[in-house]
C-alpha cells in the first residue's frame, strides 16, 4: 500500500472518530466516589522484622548447637555446628528469595496495571 | 502527577481526570460499540482503579497511555463475565452484511470496519483514531509490537480494498 493511500484511509478513520466525550457531570460523579487512599507505611514491616529477628535470636541463644556454631563461626573455625548454622541461614535466605520472586511475579502478571 | 503521588492531592487528581476522561470514555465507547452507559461505568471503574493504584505508576509510559491500558483491561475483564451481552463480544456483527454499494463514505468506512477482525479494529482504534504510536498501542493492548504493526497494516489494506471495491460498484451503478 502506498503511503498516500495509507494516509487517505487514516484520514477517513480519523474523520469517523467522534473525539473526546464531553464531561456532562462524569468527573463530579467520579470525584464523589473517590475513596480515601490508604498510605503504605514501611515502619510496621521494619518493626516486625526487627522484633522477629530479636525474639528468634533470644530463643535460640540457649540452644548449645547455635551457641557453639556461632562462636566457631566468629573465630573462623568451620566446625559441624558452624556449618549447620550456615546451611540453615542459607536455606532460610533461599526460601525468602523464592517467596519474594513469586510475589513479584504474581504482581507483574496481574492484568491490571 | 507528582503532586497527586506525593501529597495524595484529590484536586490534582481531579485535574488529571478532567483532562483525560474524554478520550478514555471515547476509547471505551468504541470498544463497546456505542453502549454509552456501560462504557461510562467502565470509565468510572478505570479512574477509581487509577486512583487506588497511583503508586504503581512508574512513569515508563505517558499517564494517558497508562489510563488507556487500565481502561482496556477493565473492558477485557468485564467481557469475561457471564453477564456480558453477546452483541459486545467483538469481531463480526450484523453490520457485516450491510449493503456494499452504500454511497455515503462515512457509512462505508463504518461497514468496512465491521468486516475487520476484532484485533484489527482494536489496533486501528488505538493507532489511528486515538492517535497512539505503535509502541503505545502495544503497551495498552499488552500485545507484541510486531503483532500491532501487522494488524495495523492488514487492517488498513483490507479497508482500502473494501472501499475501492464499493466505490467501483457505486460508479458502475451510477453509469448504468
Amino acid at each position: 500500500m502506498s503511503e498516500r493511500e495509507d494516509d487517505a484511509v487514516e484520514a477517513l478513520l480519523r474523520a469517523r472518530f467522534e473525539g473526546p466525550v464531553p464531561d456532562e457531570g462524569f468527573c463530579d460523579d467520579v470525584m464523589h466516589r473517590l475513596p480515601l487512599r490508604r498510605r503504605r507505611h514501611v515502619w510496621p514491616l521494619a518493626v516486625g522484622l526487627g522484633t522477629g529477628a530479636a525474639v528468634c535470636w533470644l530463643s535460640l541463644q540457649s540452644v548449645p548447637l547455635v551457641r557453639v556454631g556461632w562462636r566457631d563461626w566468629l573465630s573462623g573455625e568451620f566446625s559441624a555446628p558452624a556449618l549447620t548454622l550456615l546451611l540453615v541461614m542459607a536455606g532460610i535466605s533461599l526460601l525468602t528469595l523464592a517467596w519474594t520472586i513469586a510475589e513479584a511475579d504474581d504482581r507483574r502478571s496481574d492484568p491490571r496495571p | 502527577m507528582a503532586r497527586v503521588l506525593l501529597a495524595d492531592d484529590r484536586r490534582a487528581f481531579e485535574q488529571l481526570l478532567r483532562r483525560y476522561q474524554g478520550l478514555v470514555r471515547a476509547q471505551l465507547r468504541r470498544l463497546l460499540k456505542g453502549d454509552h452507559a456501560r462504557a461510562d461505568d467502565l470509565a468510572q471503574e478505570t479512574f477509581l482503579l487509577a486512583w487506588r493504584k497511583l503508586d504503581q505508576f512508574r512513569g515508563d509510559a505517558r499517564f494517558s497511555t497508562w489510563l488507556h491500558r487500565i481502561a482496556y483491561t477493565c473492558f477485557l475483564q468485564a467481557r469475561r463475565k457471564p453477564s456480558w451481552p453477546l452483541d459486545h463480544c467483538g469481531g463480526e456483527t450484523g453490520e457485516q452484511t450491510a449493503a456494499p454499494h452504500a454511497m455515503d463514505l462515512h457509512l462505508d468506512i463504518e461497514s468496512a470496519m465491521q468486516r475487520l477482525s476484532a484485533a484489527e479494529q482494536t489496533v486501528l482504534l488505538h493507532c489511528v483514531q486515538l492517535g497512539m504510536s505503535h509502541s503505545e498501542t502495544s503497551y495498552v493492548l499488552a500485545m507484541p509490537l510486531g503483532t500491532v504493526k501487522t494488524h495495523a497494516a492488514q487492517g488498513k489494506a483490507k479497508l482500502r480494498a473494501l472501499l475501492a471495491d464499493w466505490q467501483d460498484t457505486g460508479r458502475k451503478e451510477q453509469t448504468s
